[in-house]
């Protein structure tokens, strides 16, 4: 039998809801008119009707089928015009594409995330996951940097992490402002602080590229295996199904083969940083 | 092999009757050179046997530069045949089949006009300046990936049979007949001998695939430096490549998209939202086109993404030739 579905056509979302995370960011609540459901660190193609689409991981929980969260900062010319939609127009979602996090290999382990800026986005989804999992963990440790207090998202979930049993939540900004009373300097700067048994943890590293090069670089001099460590790798994924070439990283369609790979996986390849 | 023949009187007679029921696109030489071009009754005089090679490459039958891809697929019902295609176009064809018709994501309007198509291919009894596909290990002659290859013999069209397609469609035809000597395959054989010589004789020197593929990997960005500066990210390049395949998907109201092919050689191409982007500089474009084809498609597929048929060089504007500059790299 051949397969008869079209895989460019989207299938529509309503946009029940609009939360504004910073000045910046705002997280676009939708129900999909058709079954919909995701693996943590998979991502989509949202589009606003007639002006462009863009991929986005999700931020919501992947065992929530009914609704979906989307959480997007305001960049450029799609993201732009996504920030000005209200509730009750429809979006169009293809999707999911890709390999997310291979969360049972975390079974037994701890798992160390470290994030930056808008990249707390597809780790929140990661997060809900994992505790719903916890008890086949043995700790989960976020340590998250952003450049000011006011650019760091989703701030009750700190608070709610450190209140969990077996969850840690660190946080740092890159520049202080009067109130803030915390860490002060890049997000590396935390894993000074955490304790956590190498040989028997993973560690996943998601945020800007900078972020992720030195991320990882750190964790490597903390004696961390190249494939302990999971990257969620940022490329132009337009088409998402490994055919329009925007999204290659050496012989990776990122798209597919990725976006979650282990460090091991990449290395070889003098592109992932570019 | 197999092989069917008619006198080339009849045959043309045959095509003519065909045109009831099939559109013919074949190689006809006009005022720009030799291309494909749509048959009628009064150009079948016009078609050209084994010459290399068309200007544009075949995948422009499979890949229109610009189409809705969420529209009802509606392709001409009536079924098409594309006449004196080039091994390295069939070749070509490989690659686009494992992109477009890879099982998990098929795309569906490649699929209905590949399905809806009968390649009848060529094989080349000259070269032109720039055909190195030899090199590759690809023959100027035709023995799968095709329905049909063609050869005119002196008055007389003989047709291989390649494919189950190819073999349908001769049943079809009572004029064909199977040659009662076989003295045609010493000549055919004489023919491709000798494109093979030429093809030896005007790429001397040149590296194969996976050695040119070591060299490109080994260079530093001196040598893009020094070599990108007649380039002017036209994608001329690309855009008649046989094997080159990035495509833009582009919005219309409704939810409908539109696949417009694109390039890596076109500044923005790798450009993500917060304004990275790792191909904003020209000698990285410069160099991508060839780790892609030379380099990372090899790992990812098993068609080639260099067929050899030359024509990027001869599409330059700025006269670059990607084998002048991999001779460099040998030195």
């Amino acid at each position: 039998m051949l397969d008869t579905r079209n895989i460019y056509t989207p299938i529509r979302a309503r946009l029940t809801d609009v939360i504004e995370e910073s000045p910046l960011i705002k997280t676009f609540v939708l129900v999909p008119e058709n079954n919909f459901s995701f693996k943590t660190g998979q991502f989509i193609e949202l589009s606003v009707d007639g002006i462009g689409e863009a991929p986005f991981t999700p931020s919501s929980s992947p065992l929530v089928t009914e609704k979906l969260e989307v959480t997007v900062m305001k960049t450029g010319y799609v993201t732009d015009i996504m920030h000005l939609l209200k509730p009750g127009v429809f979006m169009g979602i293809r999707g999911p594409y890709g390999r997310g996090y291979p969360v049972e290999a975390f079974f037994g382990k701890e798992v160390l995330i470290l994030g930056g800026g808008c990249g707390l986005a597809p780790i929140r989804s990661l997060l809900y996951t994992l505790e719903s999992i916890k008890d086949k963990l043995v700790k989960v440790i976020l340590c998250y940097g952003s450049k000011t207090p006011a650019d760091c998202i989703y701030k009750p979930l700190f608070d709610r992490l450190n209140s969990l049993e077996k969850f840690e939540a660190y946080r740092t900004v890159d520049k202080a402002d009067e109130e803030w009373d915390g860490s002060v300097g890049v997000v590396t700067t935390l894993l000074n602080k955490i304790k956590i048994n190498i040989p028997d943890s993973v560690a996943i590293v998601c945020g800007p590229p900078v972020m992720m090069k030195f991320g990882t670089i750190r964790l490597l001099e903390m004696g961390y295996k190249d494939e302990q460590i999971y990257l969620s790798m940022e490329k132009n994924m337009s088409c998402g199904l490994g055919k329009c070439g925007h999204c290659m990283m050496g012989e990776f369609f990122v798209c597919r083969d990725g976006p979650v790979f282990t460090y091991n996986e990449i290395k070889h390849n003098p592109e992932i940083w570019k | 092999m197999q092989y069917k023949c008619i006198k080339k009187e009849a045959w043309d007679k045959t095509i003519e009757q065909l045109l009831l029921s099939y559109t013919i696109f074949a190689c006809v030489e006009n005022e720009y050179g030799l291309d494909y071009e749509l048959i009628r009754p009064a150009d079948i005089l016009k078609i050209s046997y084994n010459k290399p090679k068309p200007v544009t490459p075949l995948k422009n039958f499979f890949l229109p530069v610009k189409e809705n891809v969420t529209s009802d697929v509606s392709t001409d019902d009536k079924p098409t045949i594309i006449l004196g295609i080039p091994n390295c176009d069939i070749k070509g064809l490989g690659l686009l089949d494992e992109i477009y018709l890879d099982k998990e994501y098929t795309d569906l309007t490649y699929r209905k006009r590949r399905d809806n198509t009968l390649l009848i291919a060529s094989d080349c009894f000259s070269i032109q300046e720039h055909c190195h596909c030899a090199t590759y290990n690809i023959m100027p002659y035709i023995e799968n990936g095709a329905d049909l290859a063609i050869l005119n013999l002196d008055g007389t069209i003989f047709l291989r049979i390649l494919s189950v397609k190819g073999q349908e469609f001769v049943s079809n035809i009572s004029a064909l007949q199977s040659p009662v000597n076989f003295d045609f395959i010493s000549s055919i054989e004489k023919e491709h001998h000798a494109t093979k010589e030429l093809l030896a004789k005007s790429n001397k020197g040149l590296t194969d695939y996976k050695e040119t593929g070591e060299l490109i990997t080994t260079q530093k960005d001196d040598i893009w430096k020094k070599h990108y500066s007649r380039c002017v990210s036209c994608g001329a390049c690309t855009t008649i490549c046989p094997t080159c395949t990035c495509f833009l998907l582009i919005d219309k109201p409704g939810l409908e998209k539109v696949k417009q092919m694109d390039a890596c050689q076109y500044p923005g191409f790798e450009r993500v939202a917060g304004g990275e982007d790792a191909l904003s500089e020209l000698h990285n474009r410069f160099r991508n086109r060839f780790m892609c084809k030379y380099v990372w498609k090899p790992l990812k597929f098993s068609s080639l993404a260099c067929t050899g048929c030359g024509r990027c060089i001869d599409a330059c504007i700025g006269r670059i030739s990607k084998n002048e500059i991999f001779m460099e790299l040998v030195k």
